[in-house]
């Protein structure tokens, strides 16, 4: 078969699974669940088989024309290189375990159909974007992309929660979208092409074509899919959605775009533009984990610990790039970037989905609840969820060796260490802080005595539930290491992160080593186990207060929104009620009118004014056949 | 493999419709008579019958709708198969004696830039006619027979090359729409209908003075779209001419300021008399503009270029916001029909091939589209009892299908790809940045953002939430979801396979505008962007 059709097959299959469920089996669960699976198992097997025999590594693209108006040519193709195999990988394990997982967690729900037509429609939005070869096509799934997040997040349609958050997630990423698409049009007129290859090419020729605005307003794609600063406000309220969507899209694949987008079109960025992305980075990391530790929601931890960790994934691309451009001796030095953030885009896949469908494990076993402080004594009662849960609190804390997510935070803050000190001081303490609050998590949820009678009666869940636990658990453990990935795709792993050296090393692992695990002792300490209420908020309420406020960027969207937008649009209304439709429209009637009402006063049925009318008309009318009016009327 | 079957299939399909098609040009010139004859016969039918069973009604009616529809999409079968092809097909006429010393004659035809607009006229006639016969209004026979007129009118609109009968049947079916208005109408009707006719026919005079003086002026020897191509028009007078055509045909398709007309209306008008106006009629003030005004003034079109800007501005941003603000659902859908024709102005503004062509995809997805969405407003009304958005609430639940049709509906006319609305708001925004003024650009992106924000609230407000008031009648019917599903799917095909309508419109537009268009020349490093 030839990379072409297999392409394809892996594309479309979702998307016929979709149709199919839409049209047979929204009623029928069972059958719904059969396509969808069977879609996902399609689409990992085939990738497998391409990682393994089907493709040799070399970069393959294929694209047709789709649409010809005037000088405006879109096409439709696939671009399957190093990068974009990785992310294929990722797409398809992770998306794969997570679809067997929503069998058992949503045993129970009425609209199984429309959820997992939903799904299938995510995993054809997000392979779109994977293996689209040019910008234009691109943003097509990007956008669809953000429809499936807002039908996943609006599947609960009877709660006012689900349908604000998903207006919500729509809603900013469309604002990202704007700048976005702002700057791929830009960029077609600039270069006369969208195609990546074709892009790279001419900026290769002609490198002073790349202006700063461009890559920012590419970026402003990138703020609004991976949730950064300021348009990071959509992910925590997307929680309202299924726990597997939160672990599929707003966790694992969809928000991890952003960096993917990035990774494809680096060669965009001055070094003005690169300084910008990394800082963004950095804000959003250190913001993100200062505001995990005053929710008390599970999911919403979680929800805060992704935004974080997409805000080093930024960084790391932002200072890895920079690094590269400067210690350019390595012929892959420029693609340091895309190595630091690719590899902890993958650590965080496994250990980010795998927490978040630990909870869902918690969250399903415990009848619903999802307050870790009604939780605790997990431990006896769901051994495996706790033995999983703990390997990814250890990875994305970032333990030397036993943790993939060491690793991959290892490569960004070695890159911030040579790029940039004080963005290194402020990764690092949000190393530290990720382990506190990650362990804050553990240790309250899972540890001590049950505090709720959900708690009480808790059990361990079946194995569509733990057996994707404990495949993701190995990843989360192994993911660092090189065999756990086909050779093909070693390539970005192994090469384009970069590793220190010597004495750098050495400091790196101390550095790790203290962060992750005074956090995790720290964490122990102050908050106990099994706690039922937070000591933090108890003896130190303004540091609380300072987490829980979040820096106030939703209530200022809101007071926007509602002060600012809405009465914006009633005064537009009602001027143009006022204005519009009232002085002009009916002004000019009222005026038709009172020409009316005048010229029927003048038949006022008496003969005598009549006459009276006539004779002054004919003085008149002689008066300028004699010329009189010659000097007034020329 | 398995990508070459459907290939030869429709390679197979298409060589047999060539054939068919070509090899009976008199048939297909008799067909496109017959679209407009037959709804107009069946009006008639139905007026002077005596008395005729509901269901005797209903079966006319539907011959009516679908035989025009039908004719449509047979002739934009053999019209895109004969590709590469922009010029006119399958055309007739017909002399009327006395007319033909005004150089009038009734010509039929239709190239690349009226196809779009006559395959629209055919479906959403389909829809809204289905839609009306088993919505069980009260004297459905006079209903009927006043779509039927309006039907007829349309497809003669679209196929007409003969200036002064593209007016005629527009008028014609305008008419009707005053009628159902004052009729069929919402509370508020008599006063409605009173200013919409007024106003429009206030635009449709000014519109007729300005293609006489057209005609007068290019000294073309006849009342018709081909003759009057090949004719130029004085530098002096295109200012003018431009200017009174401009305003006219804007009256006619709500341009900024001349647009308050339009929301009231469609609120108030029945469903299927909406579907009809908003979706079809409306355009054809734009596509007056495109045939005619833009190939043959090109001076004038530049003249009234910074002007026509702010006043596309004001349709998208200005009446974007009162969209925003609208608290009623069809007073919103009336208000975002006017936001979306402040795109087409701008694609003509933009003035390239680009521009005019995209402008062409993004009035066929949005006749399309707006459509839908009036039909789908009105069975909401129909069962939550109301349009206002405080009082409905969490229909989802207890009607899912309607739920996941307004929803797409909704969503494709934001621009969400997959729909056929994406390629045309996508191509206008590309041809902006390349006209005079970039920044442009960078203003009319903001309705991307208006748009979700006034549509998914629409559909937060009514679908999600806890069910809110009463609720009379079950899920979306069969009977109603059939014309909504016609219209979906049309959306959806060419959503995902837009060169079956954007290739025709290329062409032509190519073969138009290659005179009359600017070159852009862009700085030394740019590549030259000439059409």
């Amino acid at each position: 078969m030839d990379l072409g059709t297999v392409l394809s097959v892996i594309l479309l299959a979702p998307l016929v699974a979709a149709g199919l469920i839409w049209i047979l089996a929204r009623q029928r669960a069972a059958l719904a669940m059969t396509l969808s699976l069977g879609a996902a198992a399609t689409i990992l097997c085939l990738s497998l088989w391409l990682f393994f025999a089907g493709w040799d590594g070399s970069a393959f693209e294929i694209s047709t024309e789709w649409l010809t108006l005037g000088s405006l040519t879109l096409d439709v193709g696939f671009l399957l290189n190093d990068l974009s195999a990785l992310m294929l990988f990722i797409v398809a394990f992770v998306g794969f375990w997570i679809h067997l997982f929503s069998v058992g967690y949503m045993n129970d729900d009425k609209a199984r159909g429309r959820f997992f037509g939903g799904l299938s429609i995510f995993m054809f939005s997000m392979l779109g974007i994977v293996l689209a070869n040019n910008l234009f096509m691109m943003f097509i799934f990007w956008e669809l992309v953000g429809f499936s997040s807002y039908m996943l997040i609006g599947h609960y349609l009877d709660t006012d929660e689900a349908a604000q958050a998903s207006k919500k997630a729509f809603i900013v990423n469309r604002v990202g979208d704007f700048g976005f698409l702002i700057g791929i049009i830009i960029t077609y007129w600039t270069f006369g092409t969208v195609n990546f290859n074709e892009l790279r090419e001419v900026v290769g020729t002609q490198p002073q074509l790349v202006t700063t605005l461009m890559g920012l307003l590419l970026f402003c794609g990138v703020l609004g899919k991976s949730a950064q600063m300021p348009l990071h406000v959509w992910l925590p309220d997307a929680m309202a959605g299924p726990t597997p969507i939160s672990a599929l899209i707003h966790a694992a694949t969809m928000v991890a775009a952003g960096v993917y987008f990035l990774g494809r079109s680096f060669f965009l960025f001055t070094e003005e533009a690169l300084h910008i992305v990394a800082w963004v980075g950095v804000v959003t990391a250190v913001s993100a984990a200062l505001w995990a530790f005053a929710q008390r929601d599970i999911k919403k931890i979680l929800a805060y610990s992704t935004l974080s960790q997409l805000g080093y994934m930024v960084a790391g691309f932002g200072l890895g790039s920079l690094y590269g451009l400067h210690h350019g001796d390595a012929h892959n030095a420029l693609y340091y970037g895309i190595g630091a953030s690719m590899f902890h885009l993958t650590t965080h896949a496994f250990f980010k989905a795998l927490l978040f469908l630990g909870s869902g494990s918690v969250i399903h076993a415990c009848h619903h609840e999802q307050d870790i402080f009604k939780m605790g004594g997990l431990w006896k009662k769901m051994p495996l969820t706790t033995l999983t849960f703990a390997a990814g609190v250890i990875a994305i804390a970032g333990v030397p060796f036993i943790a993939a997510g060491f690793f991959s935070k290892d490569a960004i803050l070695y890159v911030a260490m040579k790029s940039s000190q004080p963005a290194f001081y402020l990764l690092t303490g949000t190393a530290l802080l990720t382990a506190l609050y990650m362990g804050r998590l553990f240790f309250i949820a899972f540890l001590g005595k049950p505090n709720s009678a959900s708690a009480e009666h808790a059990h361990e869940s079946p194995w569509t539930i733990v057996l994707p636990l404990l495949v993701l658990a190995v990843f989360s453990i192994g993911g660092g290491y090189m065999i756990m990935y086909p050779v093909t795709l070693q390539e970005v792993m192994g090469h384009w992160v970069p590793h220190p050296h010597g004495k750098d090393h050495t400091t790196m692992i101390i550095i790790s080593a203290v962060a992750s695990i005074i956090g995790l002792v720290l964490a122990r300490i102050i908050y106990g186990a099994g706690a039922a209420t937070d000591k933090v908020e108890k003896t130190l309420p303004p540091v609380f207060a300072i987490s829980r406020s979040r820096f106030y960027f939703d209530e200022i969207y809101g007071y926007y929104v509602k002060k600012v937008q809405d009465r914006l649009a009633d005064v537009v209304a009602f001027l143009d009620t006022l204005f519009i439709s009232g002085v002009l429209v009916r002004g000019s009637a009222a005026v038709a009118g009172l020409l009316g009402v005048t010229a029927r006063r003048l038949h006022t049925g008496s003969v005598s004014t009549y006459v009276w009318w006539f004779f002054a008309g004919l003085v008149l009318f002689g008066a300028y056949a004699g010329g009189f009016f010659d000097g007034i009327i020329q | 493999m398995t990508t070459q079957l459907p290939i030869a299939l429709l390679g197979g399909i298409g060589e047999f419709l060539t054939s068919a098609g070509h090899n009976q040009p008199v048939l297909n010139a008799l067909l496109l008579m017959l679209a407009i004859v037959v709804p107009l016969v069946v009006a008639l039918a139905l007026a002077i019958s005596g008395a005729l069973s509901e269901r005797a009604v209903k079966v006319c009616g539907a011959l009516g709708f679908l035989v025009p529809g039908l004719i449509s999409l047979w002739l934009a079968a053999v019209y895109i198969s004969a590709f590469p092809f922009g010029g006119y097909a399958f055309e007739m006429s017909a002399d009327l004696g006395l007319l033909e010393r005004f150089g009038i004659q009734l010509h039929l035809g239709l190239n690349g830039l009226a196809l779009p607009f006559y395959i629209m006229a055919g479906l959403v006639g389909m829809a809204a006619g289905f839609y009306a016969i088993q919505s069980g209004v009260e004297r459905l026979r006079l209903y009927l027979i006043l779509l039927l007129v309006m039907q007829g009118g349309l497809m003669g609109v679209f196929s007409s090359i003969d200036v002064l009968f593209f007016y005629f049947f527009h008028e014609f079916a305008l008419i009707p729409t005053f009628i159902m208005i004052a009729l069929w109408g919402r509370k508020g009707r008599k006063a409605v209908a009173i200013e919409v006719t007024i106003y429009l026919t206030f635009g449709a005079m000014i519109t007729l003075a300005g293609l006489i003086a057209l005609y007068l002026f290019s000294g073309a020897e006849q009342f018709n779209m081909i003759a009057m191509r090949e004719a130029i028009v004085e530098a002096p007078y295109q200012g003018t001419l431009f200017g009174l055509l401009l305003i006219g045909f804007g009256v006619l398709v709500s341009l900024f300021p001349f647009h308050t007309w339009a929301p009231r209306a469609y609120a108030t008008a029945p469903a299927p008399a909406a579907m009809l106006h908003a979706g079809v009629l409306k355009k054809f003030g734009l596509y007056g503009l495109i045939q005619l005004a833009y190939p043959l003034l090109p001076q004038g079109a530049a003249d009234w270029a910074p002007l026509l800007l702010w006043l596309a501005l004001g349709n998208l941003l200005i009446i974007g916001f009162v969209t925003m603000s609208q608290r009623d659902l069809k007073l919103m859908l009336g208000n975002a029909s006017v936001m979306h024709m402040g795109y087409a102005f701008l694609g003509l503004y933009a003035y390239s091939t680009v521009g005019i062509g995209a402008a062409i995809m993004m009035l066929f997805a949005h006749g399309l589209s707006v459509a839908l969405l009036f039909l789908l407003a009105d069975v909401v009304e129909k069962r939550g009892g109301t349009s206002d958005f405080k009082e409905l609430g969490g229909m989802g639940l207890r009607a899912p299908v309607l739920m996941g049709l307004f929803t797409a509906a909704m969503l494709a006319s934001i621009g969400l790809p997959g729909f056929a609305n994406f390629w045309g708001e996508l191509g206008i925004f590309v041809a902006l940045f390349a006209s005079d003024t970039p920044w442009v650009l960078y203003l009319s992106l903001i309705g991307i953002i208006i748009s979700a924000v006034y549509g998914l609230r629409a559909v937060a407000s009514v679908f999600f939430g806890e069910a809110k008031g009463e609720f009379k009648g079950g899920d979306i019917t069969p009977a109603e979801k059939a014309p909504a599903l016609l219209l979906l799917i049309s959306l959806f095909v060419i959503g995902l396979w837009p060169k079956v309508v954007s290739d025709p419109v290329n062409e032509s537009v190519n073969r138009s505008f290659k005179d009359a268009v600017p070159t852009v020349t862009a700085s030394t490093d740019e590549p030259t962007l000439s059409e």
